[in-house]
C-alpha cells in the first residue's frame, strides 16, 4: 500500500469518541442492508414475486373505470 | 354522495380529493404570482414599494406557498386518491381528512399574514414561528394517521409501491420538521432555535435538503408510481427497480445535507460524506426515472395525443437532469465555483418547475377528468400549457445556469498581482440581463398556471354538459 493511501485510510481509534463510534456503526449498518436489498431484490427466484405487481394499479379490482377509458379514448387521450 | 359512489359500489371519499386539487391550482397560480413579482424586484430594485412587500419578506411567501401550498396540497390530493383506489377502500376518517384540509389551509393562512409582517425564525423552507410549526405538526400527524390507518383497513393484500412511497415521507417529515423546528419562544412571534452555530446550520440543511428529498422527491415519486402507470395504461417497467428504488431513497437521502455546507466550520468529512452518499444516489434517482420513462418501451406513440402523458414524461426528464445535477454541485471542486451563486437557483427551479409542478399538473389533470365524470373543456388549452410551461422553464433554468457560472468567475478572477479583477457591483451589473430573462421565464409559467386554472375552472362547471368539438380542438 502506497504512503498515500496508508495515509488516506489512517485512523486514530483511540481518539473515537461515543458520537464516531455510533455514527459509524450506523453507517455500517445501513450498508449491509442496502447490500441486502441490492441481493434481495435482485435475485432470480424472487423476481415473480415482485414483478407480479406490475401492473397492479390497472388490475380489475381496483379499476372501476370502464367509462372514463371509454371517455379517454374518445376524448382521444388514449388509443 | 353520489359522486363518491365508484361504478362497483367502492364508497370512496373523493371530495376531499376535489377539494384539495382545486386548492393546488389556486396555490400554483398565487405561488408562481409572487416568485415573478419577486424576480422583477430583483432585476429592478424599484419595485419593492415598501418593507411588507420587499423582497426580503415576499422571498419565503413564495417558497412556502409553491412548496407548502402547492406541493403540499397536490400531495394531499394524490396521497388520499391513491391510497384509497390501491387499496379498495375508503379513507378511514372523512371528519380527520376534512380536520386536514382545514388544517393545512389555515397554516398557509398564517404563512400569508406572518411573512410580510417579517415573523420569521430565519430557517430555510421552516420560517413559520413556533405556533404555526406546532400545528404544522398536529395537521402533518392527522394526515399521517389518516392514511397509515387506510391502508390497515385495506381489502388488497398487497400495499402497492406509490403508498411506500408517500408514507416515507409522511415518516421522514414529521421528525425532520420537529426536530428542526425545536426552539425557545420568547413572544408568540419570536423564538430561538436550540440549536446553535454549526449545529443549527448541520440541522437546517438536515431539514432543507430533506425538504427537497423527501416533500418534494418521495411523495412526487409516489404519484408517479400510480399515474404514469395508470394513464398510460401499461404495467410499470420494473416492479423490483422501484422497490430497490424506494429503500434506496430512503436509507441515502438523509446523509445529503451536510453537501450544502462546503467550505464552511462544518467538518470536512461530513461535507464528504454528504457529497460521497450525493454521488452514490444517482443509482436509485436514475433507476426510478428510467422506470417510469420505460414504461412506456413500444407506447411512446401514446405522447403524441396524450396530454396527461406528456406532462408526466417530461416531468422524468427534467428529474432525471436535476438528480444528476444535484451531485455534481455537491462535489467540492464544483462547489467552490456553483456555491452562493445563481447556479444553484437555476437547479433548485429545474426540480421544482420540470420535475415537481409537472408531475403535479399531469395528476392534477388525470384527476380532474375522473373526478368530475367529464371531459376536459379545451384539450388546446392544456397543450398551449404544456409548452408554455416548458418554454418558461426552459428560459428560466439556461438564464440562472449562464448567470450563476458567470457570477462564481468572476468572484474568483484575479489579476497578476492576486488582486480581485471585479468588484461585487460589477458582478450584479453584469447578472442584469440574466435576471430579466428568469422573470421573463417566470412569466410564461405564471401565464401557463393562469390558463391551467381557467381549463380547471370551465371543466368543473360544464361538467355533465356535451362538449363541442371545437372545445374539444
Amino acid at each position: 500500500m502506497s504512503e498515500f493511501l496508508r495515509d488516506f485510510f489512517h485512523t486514530d481509534w483511540q481518539a473515537m469518541t461515543h458520537v464516531d463510534w455510533t455514527g459509524l456503526v450506523i453507517v455500517l449498518v445501513l450498508a449491509v442492508l442496502m447490500v441486502g436489498i441490492y441481493i434481495w431484490t435482485f435475485r432470480p427466484s424472487n423476481k415473480d414475486k415482485f414483478e407480479q405487481y406490475r401492473d397492479f394499479v390497472n388490475e380489475d379490482f381496483i379499476n372501476d373505470e370502464k367509462e372514463d377509458t371509454r371517455r379517454e379514448v374518445e376524448h382521444g387521450q388514449t388509443r | 354522495m353520489a359522486e363518491n359512489v365508484s361504478s362497483e359500489g367502492l364508497n370512496y371519499n373523493f371530495n376531499i380529493v376535489k377539494a384539495f386539487a382545486i386548492c393546488a391550482v389556486v396555490y400554483l397560480v398565487v405561488g408562481a404570482l409572487v416568485g415573478d413579482l419577486i424576480a422583477w424586484q430583483l432585476s429592478f430594485p424599484s419595485l419593492n414599494l415598501n418593507e411588507y412587500l420587499s423582497f426580503g419578506r415576499l422571498r419565503p411567501l413564495h417558497t412556502n406557498a409553491v412548496i407548502f401550498a402547492f406541493g403540499g396540497c397536490t400531495l394531499m390530493a394524490t396521497a388520499f386518491y391513491v391510497v384509497q383506489r390501491t387499496c379498495a377502500v375508503s379513507l378511514w376518517s372523512d371528519k380527520l381528512a376534512w380536520f386536514t384540509f382545514w388544517g393545512w389551509n389555515l397554516v398557509i393562512v398564517c404563512a400569508v399574514i406572518s411573512f410580510p409582517m417579517g415573523w420569521t425564525q430565519g430557517k430555510e423552507y421552516a420560517e413559520l414561528e413556533w405556533p404555526v410549526d406546532i400545528l404544522i405538526a398536529v395537521v402533518w400527524l392527522s394526515y399521517m394517521f389518516n392514511f397509515i390507518m387506510t391502508i390497515a383497513n385495506r381489502k388488497t393484500s398487497h400495499i402497492y409501491v406509490a403508498n411506500w412511497f408517500f408514507l416515507g415521507m409522511m415518516i421522514m417529515i414529521t421528525y425532520l420538521h420537529v426536530v428542526n423546528s425545536l426552539a425557545i419562544p420568547v413572544t408568540m412571534t419570536k423564538s430561538y432555535s436550540i440549536f446553535s452555530g454549526v449545529h443549527d446550520a448541520m440541522i437546517q440543511w438536515w431539514w432543507g435538503h430533506n425538504a427537497v428529498g423527501f416533500f418534494l422527491t418521495a411523495g412526487f415519486l409516489g404519484i408517479m408510481y400510480y399515474f404514469i402507470p395508470k394513464q398510460a395504461n401499461l404495467p410499470i417497467f420494473s416492479y423490483r427497480l422501484s422497490v430497490l428504488h424506494f429503500w434506496a431513497l430512503m436509507f441515502g437521502y438523509v446523509w445529503l445535507g451536510a453537501h450544502h455546507l462546503q467550505y464552511t466550520a462544518l467538518p470536512d468529512w461530513a461535507g464528504s460524506l454528504g457529497a460521497a452518499v450525493s454521488i452514490a444516489m444517482i443509482i436509485p434517482s436514475w433507476g426510478g426515472a428510467i422506470n417510469g420513462l420505460m414504461t412506456l418501451s413500444g407506447a411512446w406513440n401514446k405522447l403524441r395525443d396524450d396530454y396527461v402523458l406528456r406532462f408526466l414524461v417530461v416531468s422524468l426528464a427534467f428529474y432525471a437532469m436535476s438528480t444528476f445535477e444535484g451531485p455534481v454541485m455537491s462535489l467540492k471542486t464544483v462547489n467552490a465555483l456553483s456555491h452562493y451563486t445563481d447556479w444553484t437557483i437555476g437547479h433548485v427551479h429545474s426540480g421544482a418547475l420540470g420535475w415537481v409542478a409537472m408531475v403535479s399538473i399531469g395528476a392534477i389533470y388525470h384527476l380532474l377528468t375522473r373526478l368530475w365524470k367529464t371531459e376536459i373543456y379545451s384539450v388546446g388549452l392544456v397543450n398551449g400549457h404544456f409548452w408554455i410551461h416548458t418554454i418558461g422553464t426552459v428560459i428560466y433554468i439556461c438564464a440562472m445556469w449562464v448567470s450563476g457560472i458567470m457570477q462564481g468567475l468572476m468572484w474568483r478572477a484575479t489579476d497578476d498581482y492576486g488582486n480581485l479583477a471585479y468588484t461585487f457591483a460589477e458582478t450584479v451589473v453584469a447578472m442584469h440581463p440574466y435576471y430579466v430573462l428568469r422573470s421573463i421565464g417566470g412569466l410564461l409559467v405564471l401565464l401557463g398556471a393562469l390558463i391551467m386554472l381557467y381549463n380547471v375552472v370551465m371543466t368543473i362547471r360544464t361538467a355533465g354538459q356535451p362538449k363541442t368539438a371545437a372545445a374539444r380542438a
